[in-house]
């Protein structure tokens, strides 16, 4: 089943939780929406759950107007942060709870249900635990049976709200590998929200960035990271070093220290860490900098450099770190191979040709 | 667990010490000396007061009454509770103050205000008698007043526990399709039960107990509405010490009986959905078990 959101705004007080959001879902796609938190995310999940309604627009389920339809009329799988699992109730009854509140003539007989159950708790492979309440299981266990109770009632769209977060890296590193996995066998819609680009990055098939309850981006995994739209984006997504500019003709004038003088020109250039090359020597637009620190973090090498009174961090393989031999406190030059700048907008100016530091 | 491992916290020897000092000096004395001054008399002569028609009526008031009162206050205790943690209204916290009321008033004070209302001149009485409705000097009086006395015990047990539903729970279950009916039946009934037991309990006791508002209304009747503390008191001003006791002795025993199977029912209501398993223990078998 498709959703499509359409001209959504959600006010509490005067807080605005969500702006005119517009949004298409296509039927089996996994969206991810990302965001820090505060940003109206979940609100906007709670709300393609029928769980919040919206102050104006609609939400529309496979082209059919679903906005004034009750949470139970929608047809939707929802998933908890906290899980929400019945607490006085087995893993089985939780599981067949949606099942067993189905209309009389709806209703499978017990011997279906419990075949059922049986299945969902074989695909959660946790069909062992049957009998247990859930203070007995582990967040891992309790997240993939609440999974299990949504998908009991063959929802058209599954929504999970930062079903991982509360969870440790491990488990959490393995679940999200699961649900794509199982999003991949059922082939249903589903959004999840996170404020983990991690996550988002990995899992999904597209990914809507949200901030301050606008939508900022929506596209691949890959375009967002690689191609972000707006400052925001870059650096939700990722570690980046920003740097103060002076966008002129076809040159991005990096001055760390001062403001430009004149407003209309000023620019943010951002350069992600991966992208600075450091060398030896001095050469035609690379900045002079001291190295601070040299943290091997697993598979790459954090370098702080100390440029003027400003910090730029700097992330180099582990190959290039050996055949480099910083030390602390030595003096090299650094050069960014990839920028990319934002007018005082905050619109995308076009990939200045070159770049000249000023000092 | 043995009693003298070691703990992070001092005292417990003290500790223990005291608590026995201080329920044996409060509770165990008294009751102590009540059931030593009932040894007088044999067991048959026990059932012989208790059994006798004045007093049986006088059990069957106490107790039919007390557990209609607690019983009312199940109900409508549990919507006060409710409304109170669930919706915000203007004027809540006054309601929330005025819950307590019960607890604070002299209950003589309650008992001859409640009488004056229901009397057939009094502010409710004058309507309600014309229509049939006889409250003040009957047992339905007793009810009432039984009623009042005992409404903040089930509030107050309750309202902690429905502040600890999660919200969550209740919409998962829309999520899955059930009407708000089923949520409560199914979701909300069952995590609130252990605790309705308790206020219902807590609720049930003082009522058997209550002396100070239940005489002003009941009229005191003897085989229609007197109840046993009443009953009681009267023996002694006859100074019938032994009667006394002997009524007493048996409320004594009957209360404790009925306290406990209460409390048994809401332990096992309450413990059914942890079987009582330390959690390291069972986190122990769960990875046993994935292995």
């Amino acid at each position: 089943m498709s959703i499509e959101i359409r001209h959504i705004a959600k006010r509490f007080g005067n807080f605005v939780a969500l702006d005119d959001i517009n949004l298409d879902i296509p039927t089996g796609e996994l969206v991810a929406l990302l965001g820090p938190s505060g940003c109206g995310k979940t609100t906007l999940l709670r709300i393609i759950a029928g769980m919040e309604t919206a102050d104006s627009g609609d939400i529309l389920f496979s082209g059919a107007e679903a906005t004034h339809l009750h949470a139970r009329e929608r047809q939707v799988g929802f998933v908890f942060q906290h899980y929400a699992l019945f607490r006085h109730m087995t893993v089985f009854e939780n599981v067949a709870f949606g099942l067993r509140v189905k209309p009389r003539k709806e209703r499978p007989n017990e011997a279906e249900i419990k075949r059922r159950v049986k299945e969902l708790l074989g695909l959660v492979q946790l069909d062992w635990l049957a009998d247990r309440y859930p203070s007995q299981l582990s967040g891992g266990q309790r997240q993939r049976i609440a999974l299990a109770r949504a998908l009991a009632v063959e929802p058209k769209v599954l929504l999970l709200d930062e079903p991982f977060g509360a969870l440790d890296t491990k488990v959490r590193k393995e679940l999200r590998r699961w649900l794509r996995r199982l999003h991949d066998d059922m082939h249903i819609s589903s959004v999840f929200v996170t404020h983990d680009q991690e996550e988002a990055l990995e899992v999904a098939d597209r990914v809507v960035v949200m901030n301050h309850g606008r939508i900022e981006q929506i596209g691949s995994p890959d375009e967002v990271y690689s191609s972000p739209a707006s400052p925001f984006v870059y650096q939700f997504l990722g570690n980046v070093n920003v740097f103060h500019s002076r966008q002129q003709g076809a040159y991005a004038e990096v001055e760390r220290s001062a403001a430009a003088e004149r407003e209309k020109d000023r620019a943010t250039a951002f350069v992600r860490p991966h992208d600075i090359d450091i060398i030896h020597q001095p050469a035609d637009g690379a900045l002079q900098a001291d190295v601070r620190h040299v943290h091997p973090i697993g598979p790459v090498v954090r370098v702080e450099l100390q440029h003027e009174s400003e910090i730029v961090e700097v992330e180099l393989s582990r190959e290039r770190h050996e055949a480099l031999h910083l030390a602390v406190g030595q003096t090299v030059w650094f050069r960014p191979r990839q920028i990319r700048v934002f007018g005082a907008d905050q619109a995308p100016r076009p990939a200045p040709e070159k770049q000249a530091f000023l000092f | 667990m043995s009693i003298k491992s070691r703990r992070v916290l001092p005292g417990f020897g003290l500790a223990l010490g005291y608590t026995l000092v201080y329920l044996s000096l409060l509770i165990l004395l008294p009751l102590g000396g009540l059931i030593l001054k009932a040894a007088e008399l044999s067991f048959a002569q026990i059932l012989d007061i208790a059994l006798g028609e004045r007093a049986l009526a006088a059990f069957r008031v106490t107790f039919v009454s007390s557990l209609l009162a607690a019983g009312i206050n199940a109900v409508f205790g549990l919507v006060v509770a409710w409304i109170l943690v669930r919706y915000t209204f203007p004027g809540k916290r006054l309601v929330d103050a005025l819950v307590d009321l019960p607890f604070a008033l002299p209950t003589a004070v309650a008992g001859i205000t409640l009488a004056t209302l229901y009397a057939g001149n009094g502010w409710l009485g004058r309507y309600l008698e014309p229509l049939g409705f006889k409250i003040a000097y009957t047992p339905a009086g007793i009810v009432v007043a039984l009623t009042f006395i005992t409404l903040p015990f089930v509030v107050r047990t309750l309202q902690p526990v429905i502040e600890d539903i999660e919200t969550e729970v209740e919409e998962a279950a829309a999520s899955l399709g059930a009407s708000r009916g089923q949520t409560f039946v199914r979701i909300i009934f069952p995590a609130l039960f252990p605790a309705l037991l308790t206020g219902f309990a807590l609720a049930f006791a003082r009522a058997l107990g209550e002396f100070g508002s239940v005489i002003f209304i009941a009229g005191n009747l003897p085989l229609v509405s007197e109840i046993v503390p009443l009953l009681i008191i009267s023996k002694l001003e006859q100074y019938d010490v032994l009667g006394a006791t002997a009524l007493a002795v048996v409320m004594l025993a009957i209360s404790f009986l009925l306290l406990l199977a209460i409390n048994l029912l809401q332990w096992w209501t309450a413990n059914r959905h942890h079987n009582a398993e330390p959690l390291e223990a069972a986190a122990g078998r769960v990875s046993g078990n994935e292995r």
